[in-house]
């Protein structure tokens, strides 16, 4: 075991030349539309600018749902409720409290107070654990109607149908808002770009691609939604309060269902998760809206709906992509990540590991499907160093065993103790914490994500992300490194996972898992897909986690001869209880064992 | 006693309004926003008929075929590409809303507009007067939960469209032609929906986003029963019912909102709302 060669640690070399092509184009453009906003209110007619305050502002909001729902699967309906709190935040304080620079600053930190407090609740309505995406849009649906009818029922207090208007408001001129708008819309887009494209952003595409995985790496999902939200609602709500300070009206369908689900229109018109194409969509279709309406005034609403029904189904990427394809004469290839591998220190899993006295304790642990009984009454301990594994033919219970482990609300009763440490209803992140780590029967990936960011995704819970950039090297522990060499992954750093073939999804399912420096390993068959050569390799790691690092490790495979070969100790399931716990040799020599398999001649003969 | 009545009315219009929402979500597994569209349809289908002259009692049919054909042309053209992406189907189908609504106002003008009802004025039923359309739509809800219960227990198409429902790609590999069965339940629902407009039409007036309203609420209680009939006839009596009592003893603002917030509240506390697994 020791013969297996040291790892290369400078397998990638660091290539930062793209990153930073990437922002001074950023940089360039930023400038460039800043130039541009200067400019523009010497050169254009009085009534485009007032249309195009009007439409920076919505672009801002636009921004956010792009955020929420191009990058991270939230189809949100919502945004503009906090753009109507944010409005109504001027608009009553203005109304009820006449305008003065105090009441100014008041009014805004009451917008983004309120929006903030009113995004936490709502996030933590939506974005529960096991809540599903369709449950969340209907949250976020719901926000804007019981916002809306809060405003038409507020009497003289809100000006009820007909909002507040003719209040007192900024001494400042349209150029000027013009320019604060722009420059407003300008910063958000090139934060939001950074945003997306930094290590912290990654991890947004990686909840929207696969949740349950991101649970399973010990990120909790239900916090990080949360505070996306409150971000966006607080940019939709300043947005709001300029919008009331610039046109000096607020009514109830700003805060309504159908300007939420307008700006979820443009979105999709631009180009979901593009950020530009809903920027310059919701600027392009607001503007032509402001000029057309009039001549058109139904016709015109009728062309966007069919462009929307047109977009969502034939082109669900949106405009941007298209025209972008234009230019480039070509489909972009994947952002190319190259980075270096590092080995992380780790210690933490020294430390975990010698602190329990057993690594899993389980007992009674039941679990039954309405009243179909899966798991009855299972008791057993393992302890650091072991490496165990779990057999029995199909449906004996083996993954609802591995599930019960992972997840503090799967099992019926019982308990489960993990590093003398139970678990109660934990969920999964939680038990992340506690040591676990899991990987799945199929593979369990980010489809879109490259493998270094796949890897990075994993080791979030113990470095923290930056907010804006990219980091050039990833850390990861020895073991992880050396799965990914045994199996070629460090050639394909910047492949997307979809693109590789299924044994090496598998190994990297696996490296991302150990990158979680757990220190109890549930496995269910990790082997699946792979060549000999890659599976001898993979034993081979695995006994020495155990036998070097102390990692426990249960394991479920089928493959009875490789979990001969590896195992320390084998339990066999059989219609949910544990009929036999002991050595490999005791239960290759087991009669039961036979019996269970079909009366197979032996456990080496019983593979399937 | 009126309170009862009103009680009783309304469950029986949300159930109208929402059946065929849900025929829909139960078979497709997507939520028709097109919904509230239909719904404006059927509303106009019963307007053509005030204006051609015609005896009221033809609104229903009229408006249950034009629906039919609706969603037939519908499904072929936009439902069908989207069943693999549901929240996309939402938009698509929310955008088609917006299409229907422009056509109509294109057609008719968006003024408010008024149909004539077939019958007028209250009866008396159980020492309380009360109107007597309002318990015609009582009738008429009861009728279509039966044609529909018939329908899927009943009949050969029922039987394949449970099929479909339970298990698609099984059903699928035994030859039932799903494609034909979704093609059909999009067309139903969009019907029901159609037919439902026509029925509220009379208790208030026509406009261009009349649909609008009813598709949340309607929504709503679709999400809160799965995809039983049954349990959505319990949403309607329950929900129906808070929205009533609230109506009165709160205020009608709120009123409007109850089947909303208690619909989202539930759902957070028993995802499955009530239904029963």
């Amino acid at each position: 075991m020791s013969s297996l060669p040291a790892p290369d640690v400078s397998a990638v070399p660091a290539d930062t030349m793209r990153g930073r092509s990437d922002l001074r184009r950023l940089l360039i453009l930023a400038i460039a539309a800043l130039l541009l906003i200067t400019i523009g209110p010497a050169v254009l007619p009085t009534y485009l600018i007032n249309n195009l305050i009007r439409a920076f502002l919505y672009a801002s909001v636009a921004l956010t749902v792009d955020v929420l729902w191009g990058y991270t699967g939230i189809l949100t309906f919502g945004q503009s409720a906090f753009f109507g709190i944010g409005a109504y935040a001027a608009g009553l304080i203005f109304t009820h409290a006449g305008f003065s620079p105090a009441n100014a600053a008041l009014a805004l930190a009451a917008g983004i107070a309120v929006s903030a407090l009113v995004a936490v609740l709502v996030g933590w309505l939506a974005f529960y654990h096991g809540a599903s995406p369709l449950y969340a849009s209907v949250v976020t649906l719901v926000l804007p109607i019981v916002v809306a009818q809060i405003l038409y029922s507020g009497g003289n207090f809100t000006g009820s149908s007909s909002g507040l208007s003719g209040f007192d408001s900024f001494d400042v001129s349209l150029e000027a808002w013009f320019r604060i708008a722009g420059t407003y819309l300008v910063l958000l887009t090139a934060v939001a770009w950074l945003f997306v494209r930094s290590d912290a952003g990654r991890v947004l595409v990686a909840i929207r691609e696969n949740e349950p995985r991101c649970e399973y790496l010990g990120l909790n999902v239900s916090r990080i939604k949360i505070l996306l939200l409150t971000a966006c609602a607080v940019i939709a709500a300043i947005a709001g309060y300029a919008f009331a300070s610039v046109q000096m009206v607020v009514a109830p369908e700003y805060a309504g269902f159908v300007f939420g689900t307008e700006l979820v229109i443009w979105v999709a018109l631009g180009g979901r998760g593009t950020l530009i194409g809903p920027v310059v969509g919701t600027l392009l279709i607001d503007v032509s809206t402001a000029y057309l309406s009039g001549n058109l005034p139904f016709v015109w609403k009728l062309i966007v709906g069919l462009a929307f029904v047109v977009v969502i189904v034939a082109l669900p990427q949106g405009l941007a992509p298209l025209v972008m394809r234009m230019f480039r004469g070509g489909p972009k290839l994947p952002a190319g990540e190259t980075l270096s591998l590092q080995p992380a220190s780790e210690e933490p899993l020294a430390v975990l590991a010698a602190a329990g006295r057993h690594a899993i304790a389980v007992a009674g642990v039941r679990k039954h499907f309405g009243s179909l009984q899966v798991l009855e009454g299972i008791d057993f301990q393992a302890d650091h160093g072991e490496l165990l594994s779990l057999v029995g033919p199909n449906g004996a219970g083996k993954t609802t065993l591995m599930r019960c482990i992972g997840d503090g609300a799967e099992r019926s009763a019982g308990t489960i103790q993990v590093n003398d440490a139970d678990i109660d209803r934990k969920p999964p992140y939680e038990c992340v914490a506690l040591g676990v780590g899991r990987k799945f029967q199929n593979a369990n990936t980010f489809e879109t994500l490259t493998v270094a960011e796949s890897l990075r995704i994993a080791r979030t819970r113990l470095r923290k992300p930056s907010l804006w950039a990219r980091a050039a090297s990833l850390e990861l522990p020895d073991a992880a490194l050396r799965v990914i060499q045994a199996t070629g992954l460090d050639q394909k750093a910047a492949v997307q996972v979809r693109h590789l073939p299924h044994g090496q999804k598998q190994a990297l399912e696996l490296a991302m898992v150990l990158a979680l420096e757990p220190s109890v390993l549930l496995l269910d068959e990790p082997t699946a897909g792979l060549t000999k050569a890659e599976r001898t390799l993979i034993g081979q790691i695995l006994v020495e986690l155990t036998a070097q690092h102390r990692l426990c490790i249960l394991l479920v495979e089928h493959d009875l001869d490789f979990v001969r070969e590896i195992s320390s100790r084998v339990i066999v399931l059989h219609q949910g209880r544990i009929v036999l716990d002991g050595t490999v040799a005791e239960v290759v020599e087991s009669e039961l064992v036979r019996t269970i398999y079909a009366g197979g001649p032996g456990m080496g003969a019983a593979q399937r | 006693m009126a309170q009862v009545f009103d009680v009783i009315t309304t469950a029986a219009i949300l159930y109208a309004v929402a059946a065929g929402l849900l025929i829909v979500f139960g078979v497709m597994k997507i939520i028709n926003f097109a919904h509230g569209g239909f719904l404006t349809v059927g509303g106009y289908s019963a307007l053509l008929v005030t204006q051609l002259g015609l005896n009221p009692w033809w609104s229903p049919a009229f408006a249950f075929a034009i629906g039919f054909l609706c969603g037939m042309i519908i499904e072929r053209l936009v439902v069908r590409p989207l069943y693999a992406r549901p929240l996309d189907a939402i938009l698509a189908t929310w955008g088609l809303g917006i299409i229907l609504g422009q056509l109509i106002t294109l057609a008719f003008g968006r003024e408010v507009q008024f149909v004539r009802s077939p019958v007028s004025g209250a009866i008396d039923l159980l020492g309380a007067s009360y109107s007597q359309y309002r318990l015609i739509l009582v009738i008429a809800a009861v009728a279509v939960a039966l044609a529909l219960g018939l329908l899927l227990n009943g009949t050969r198409l029922g039987l394949q469209t449970r099929a479909v429902i339970m298990n698609e790609s099984l059903a699928r590999g035994l030859g039932i032609n799903s494609g034909l069965v979704r093609l059909l339940t999009f067309s139903l629902g969009s019907a029901l929906a159609s037919l439902a407009g026509a029925l509220i039409t009379p208790l208030s007036s026509v406009d261009p986003n009349m649909g609008v309203p009813w598709l949340v609420n309607a929504f709503m209680l679709v999400l809160v029963s799965g995809v039983s009939q049954l349990s959505l006839g319990l949403a309607c009596l329950v929900l129906g019912g808070a929205q009533v009592l609230v109506s009165t003893y709160a205020n009608p603002v709120l009123g409007g909102l109850t089947i909303v917030v208690l619909a989202a509240v539930l759902l957070r506390l028993r995802p499955q709302g009530f239904a029963r697994e």
